[in-house]
């Protein structure tokens, strides 16, 4: 059956375990869906050009970059951001090892830092700390936490 | 340990982990308008002609503000501030769109229409370097320096080079943003800042307003590197124009390729380096002249030559800053401004120096040790330079350096060893600090400054908690407000050394005041005690075996606050410098010219550091903006428009996790008795050094001498 | 961006019968491309009909040939066993593509669309005859590093950016595509076309079409493949310099060569002079480092190779790049490891 052209959408999506049905503009990303219609403001703007991962969500539970794939698109999707990743205030073991290795600093990229490697985790394709730290190139940090964050995700991944 | 020394995780790391952390641009903005910016399509000429027809006509728009309507300011410092028609740079905001979203704004931005009268513009330094003049200041200190005689002193042995360095963009992550709001004469500013009192007082200023009736606001950063102080203040006071002009509150929040224009950069330098020495390596003398570009319309050289005025012992040294003026935006302090690059030159020529003569490149800087400040005459208040290089060759194994260019192997990587050695100026500001305890126990620090990821929030409560005597978790902090007492702007390295001793008077006052309600409170055990004999620690008041709770003392008494002032001596007796040595192992695939860094053993002397945790974590920090100055960064210049070519995190390279070498960092007793506080800050340095380290190395592997940065494949292909 | 519509199709005929109903609508499936040419304003287009959900996604063998939809994702792609074993250069030139987060949304299809990255191209305002005809290539004269040494025109030299292609090139690959005038197939080679008088046209692909699959030829050559990326920052960035190299050898001796190169060509080169020095030569002896084979085909890589202002250093690493991939292959030189990746 043909569907028309529409300027909005309506998209149901599992967010954050909570299924929603949400009306989208046609032109909006995930990202501006997250942000500003759902207030879930732990995925950043930084670049909006997916050229530094500030913005990694999981979708399905693969990672992506929020700023690049269409609201509209996401019918049906399962979507986790960092809000939904402590389950009843107890953090994930990412974000525990985060805090003890200092993984972080301003924290901007930190968000998608995690999300990325509870994403790559599941992806199991990271086998030593070259490989690790090749897989999380999608990932900028500025601040230069970088070794840190490595020490973090080896740490969870090991335990 | 006490508590301010102790690695303590960052108090909120939790927030940021989870998502809880809300940046200034996090904000639920309902109810303001948003800002977006036309830029002018020339890098020189005027505005003849602004058409908003349609831009008007785009649903949601609600004003456009040219030079023509925009307030009127006092002491604009950038055209960026729209107070006449000039045009300097390309990219220069030329109007503002206002719309009632972000989207609509920049659908308007895009419609409008702007003519320029076009002039002739220069649009780099390269080629009018002749027409270099000498700037009143370079950074905070004098642009040339003199001593001894370099011209005629003696030079057995001499090197004479010219190296180079590229734009370099700040690029923190967290996009600088802005929201004003005016209530009157009363002015609101939630922003990205760097600096909330020093932006206060300039926003007082510019608007003819009295500061206590301005309040900048700035509670947390994603990152700055220099980009959100000075840089960040033209589009900020923009922002507050439209805010004035649309009778709204307005938002402004720069794209990331605005980023590339509008906030500053590091100027790229041109250094002509001429060391000379005798045949065993004692320095005879050393000129290092540079040359950079600056705005048309504003003055700023970095102090990239300084550092040869004090790293080494040298009899004749003259140094000089030059800049050219260049239709390009304005420069600005960058993450080690001047000792960065500066530092590239001098530790590279003397690299060259020390492979000329046949001496190892970690004995010369040894044998060329400064026993005092021979620029300024003042004994150092303490120099672990020597101790910093034997830690770091220690734990990198410099001893089995193979002097062989060319020699270590690692399959087809030509592996090199390479060192530098750095320094970088103590500064500190005053700073007032205030230290509250309320009703319930809790205690909370105050203080006006900012943390970018520094950790400045955590050393705030680790000295209250230190100083006061109670649990670190029992103490909250308050910064990034004017409302709050004023802090020292965050640059320089200086925010720690600058608090602590604000934050440790006011918290011993506490204490001490704390103790004096005990004693005299016939309700306390403590009653009638010596002050002398009364202690607190674990957030319980000691004494003559006798203890109560600070929290059961403050609720019977009250809540209580104690605010201090501290600022460094006016004339000080002794010079302060933060030192580091560093060590690089480079893997260079000679064939194909990829460089990568393979391990850095470094040490650093850096007074007392407050928290080795998250210090070691600002020093890795720097030594990898380090990497990308000497392999990755640079932006380009289209030498025929003046814009940037590369304005876009995919063009310019930020280092990324695969670019990462083995850190091994490590901290030297450096105990200062000369800073009030002991700290020296950890900022800075970590920048200072390495990108000679890492070209030093590439020599060491390959032969092949690199000058330009950054070091790329066709640097190997002749 | 500027504001679009949208329509979702349920099936291939779905999506030409949604592109007929509107013109100037652009199919979008992973949008990894496409949605930062729209943020940046180099196109706009009114309406977008996303294909994402087609049944485009598997990956076959049949019929002597490795058949891949184009909505397979580049991870998927890469991590396919098959893929991984009859055709490592595809695998490995995806794994040293973009990002993790990128290949785990881009589709191979739209991997082979991506545009130029040339940065004058990206940015609107700088002269560009590929996003604006006749108004001028800011290229020339001015930063041409990233730019091509091959098949640039007056009007163009903006090289293609896509690694896939390049490997695809090497393992001789053919694309399915479908339009409104029914199915039809095109070799990889024809797919890209070079810019000549007409920069904005870039492939052969007629207005409403389709790529609905590639198929890679399973064979000796296809085997035996590597593909090396030359960067700037170690990964997540694109090539300086690539190279894509297949060899069918038998008994010793090279039976069939087929090596192309990115980074360097206005679409993905074939290195045919080096291919022609390959065919027939003995392979290199495991001690050695290089043959005659060898240094002749790395010799003739630049065969018609016109530097421009600044790229000219690309001529000699493609030379480096083109015998390090035949020495990795020719068992002359252990493999530096997967993805060409240092």
């Amino acid at each position: 059956m043909t569907r028309s052209f529409a300027d909005r959408a309506d998209v149901t999506m599992t967010i954050n375990g909570e299924p929603r049905r949400l009306e989208v503009p046609a032109s909006a990303t995930l990202l501006d869906l997250l942000r500003d219609q759902l207030g879930l403001t732990g995925a950043k703007r930084a670049c909006d050009r997916g050229t530094c991962g500030a913005c990694t969500v999981l979708v399905d539970g693969r990672r992506i970059y929020a700023c690049l794939a269409l609201a509209a698109m996401q019918d049906g999707r399962c979507v986790l951001t960092i809000e939904g990743l402590a389950r009843g205030g107890e953090l994930h073991p990412i974000q525990r090892a985060f805090v003890a290795h200092d993984a972080l600093q301003c924290g901007y990229c930190t968000p998608g830092q995690i999300l990325s490697a509870v994403g790559l985790l599941g992806e199991g394709r990271a086998t030593d700390e070259e490989s690790l730290r090749e897989q999380m190139s999608g990932n900028l940090c500025r601040c230069g936490a970088y070794p840190q964050i490595v020490a973090a995700i080896r740490d969870a991944a090991g335990a | 340990m006490t508590i301010a020394g102790r690695p303590s995780p960052r108090i909120d790391a939790v927030v940021k982990v989870t998502g809880a952390a809300r940046y200034e641009g996090d904000a639920d903005l309902a109810g303001a308008l948003h800002a977006a910016l036309v830029p002018a399509a020339v890098a020189s000429g005027r505005v003849t002609r602004i058409d908003d027809t349609a831009a008007r006509r785009i649903a949601g728009v609600v004003a456009v503000m040219t030079h023509a309507t925009a307030p009127r300011i006092a002491g604009a410092t950038s055209p960026i501030m729209l107070q006449d028609p000039t045009v300097c740079f390309a990219g220069q905001p030329v109007a503002v769109v206002v719309a009632e979203t972000v989207a609509q704004a920049r659908l308007g931005a895009a419609a409008v229409e702007v003519t320029c009268d076009e002039a002739p513009a220069v649009t780099t330094m390269h080629g009018a370097l002749d027409r270099a003049y000498a700037p009143a200041s370079a950074g905070h200190v004098e642009t040339d320096s003199r001593r001894g005689d370099p011209e005629h002193a003696p030079r057995p042995f001499e090197v004479a080079r010219r190296y180079t360095t590229p734009t370099h963009l700040h690029h923190p992550l967290e996009p600088p943003f802005v929201l004003a709001r005016w209530d009157g004469d009363e002015l609101l500013v939630h922003a990205t800042t760097q600096a909330v009192f020093s932006h206060r007082r300039r926003l007082a200023d510019c608007f003819g307003v009295p500061a206590d009736r301005v309040r900048v606001v700035s509670r947390l950063l994603g990152g700055g590197f220099g980009a959100k102080g000075s840089g960040l203040f033209p589009c900020m006071a923009l922002c507050v124009m439209a805010a004035r002009h649309a009778g709204r509150p307005v938002a402004l929040e720069l794209s990331r390729a605005e980023m590339f224009t509008l906030i500053g950069r590091r100027q790229e330098t041109v250094q002509d380096l001429r060391v000379a020495a005798t045949l065993d390596g004692a320095l005879t003398a050393i000129t290092h002249d540079t040359v950079a570009p600056t705005s048309m319309f504003g003055e700023y050289a970095d102090p990239t030559a300084t550092v040869s005025r004090v790293l080494y012992a040298c009899p004749n040294v003259a140094t000089s800053h030059r800049l050219v003026r260049v239709h390009a935006p304005q420069p600005n302090p960058m993450r080690a401004p001047g000792e960065g690059p500066g530092s590239f030159a001098l530790e590279s020529a003397l690299d060259e120096l020390a492979y000329d003569l046949g001496i190892d490149p970690l004995a010369l800087r040894l044998q060329n040790r400064a026993a005092g400040d021979q620029h300024t005459g003042l004994p150092w208040s303490s120099n672990q330079l020597e101790e910093c290089c034997r830690v770091a060759a220690d734990a990198f194994g410099w001893h089995a350096r193979p002097a062989q260019v060319g020699s270590l192997r690692d399959g087809r990587l030509r592996l090199g060893w390479g060192m530098a050695a750095a320094c970088y100026p103590v500064y500190r500001m005053a700073s007032h600090a205030q230290v509250a305890v309320d009703p319930d126990g809790g205690v909370t620090v105050r203080c006006g400054t900012q943390d970018l990821g520094t950790g400045t929030t955590t050393i705030l409560a680790q000295l209250a908690a230190g100083a006061l005597g109670v649990p670190l978790d029992r103490v909250a902090v308050e910064i990034g407000d004017t409302d709050l007492p004023e802090g020292p702007y965050s640059g320089g390295a200086h925010v720690s050394a600058s608090v602590t001793p604000a934050v440790e008077r006011a918290a011993r006052a506490l204490r001490d005041r704390l103790i004096e309600r005990a004693i005299a409170d016939p309700a306390s055990p403590l009653f009638g005690l010596e002050p002398e004999r009364v202690a607190i620690a674990d957030g319980v008041m000691i004494g003559a075996g006798r203890s109560e709770r600070v929290a059961d003392v403050v609720a019977r008494t009250g809540g209580l606050a104690c605010t201090a002032h501290a600022a460094p001596e006016s004339r000080p007796i002794a010079s302060s410098y933060a030192h580091g040595a560093i060590f690089v192992e480079v893997g260079v695939d000679p064939e194909l010219g990829e460089v990568r860094a393979r391990r850095i053993s470094a040490a650093y002397a850096c007074g007392r550091i407050l928290n080795p945790l998250l210090a070691r974590s600002q020093l890795v920090g720097g030594l990898i903006l380090g990497i990308g100055m000497a392999l990755h960064e640079a932006a380009t210049t289209d030498v025929r428009s003046g814009r940037i070519v590369n304005a876009s995190l995919a063009d310019y390279a930020i280092a990324a996790h695969a670019d990462m070498p083995r850190f091994d960092v490590a901290f030297v007793d450096d105990d200062d008795p000369h800073l009030d506080g002991g700290v020296k800050g950890v900022g800075m340095i970590g920048t200072v050094g390495i990108a000679a380290a890492i070209a030093n190395a590439v020599f060491h592997a390959t032969g092949r001498r690199i000058r330009d940065l950054p070091i790329r494949p066709e640097a190997f292909i002749d | 961006m500027r504001p679009f519509d949208h329509a979702r199709a349920a099936s291939v005929r779905d999506a030409l019968d949604l592109a007929a109903a509107r013109p100037g609508a652009v199919f979008i499936a992973g949008g990894s491309d496409l949605v930062p040419l729209w943020k940046d304003g180099v196109s706009a287009p009114p309406a977008v009909i996303d294909i994402s959900r087609l049944p485009l996604d598997h990956i076959d063998v049949a019929d002597g040939a490795i058949a891949i939809g184009a909505l397979a994702r580049m991870a998927d792609v890469a991590d396919h066993p098959v893929i991984r074993r009859d055709a490592p250069a595809v695998a490995e030139a995806l794994l040293a593509s973009a990002s993790p987060q990128l290949r785990n949304a881009a589709t191979i299809g739209g991997n082979l669309l991506q545009r130029t990255r040339c940065p004058y191209f990206r940015t609107p305002g700088f002269p560009c005859n590929k996003r604006a005809a006749g108004s001028g290539c800011s290229a020339r004269g001015g930063d041409d590093r990233r730019h091509a040494i091959f098949g640039a025109s007056e009007r163009c030299a903006a090289t293609h950016a896509s690694d896939l292609a390049v490997a695809l090139v090497a393992l001789d690959a053919s694309v399915e595509l479908c339009g409104p005038d029914g199915s039809r197939t095109v070799g990889i080679e024809d797919l890209h076309v070079a810019p000549g008088d007409r920069p904005e046209r870039e492939t052969v692909l007629r207005p409403g079409e389709l790529i609905t699959a590639i198929r890679v030829p399973a064979s000796a050559l296809a085997r035996r493949s590597r593909y090396l990326k030359v960067r700037d920052r170690a990964s997540f960035d694109f090539a300086v310099v690539s190279v894509a190299a297949a060899l069918d050898i038998a008994d010793g001796q090279v039976r069939e060569a087929r090596i192309a190169a990115g980074g360097v060509g206005t679409v993905p080169w074939r290195l045919r002079g080096s291919e022609r020095a390959l065919r027939g030569a003995r392979c290199a002896d495991p001690d050695g480092v290089g043959s005659p084979g060898i240094d002749d085909a790395a010799a003739r890589a630049t065969d018609g190779a016109r530097p421009l202002g600044r790229n000219g250093f690309k001529l000699e690493l493609l030379r480096r790049c083109v015998r390090r991939v035949l020495a990795e292959l020719t068992g002359a030189l252990e493999p530096r490891g997967a993805g060409g990746a240092a």
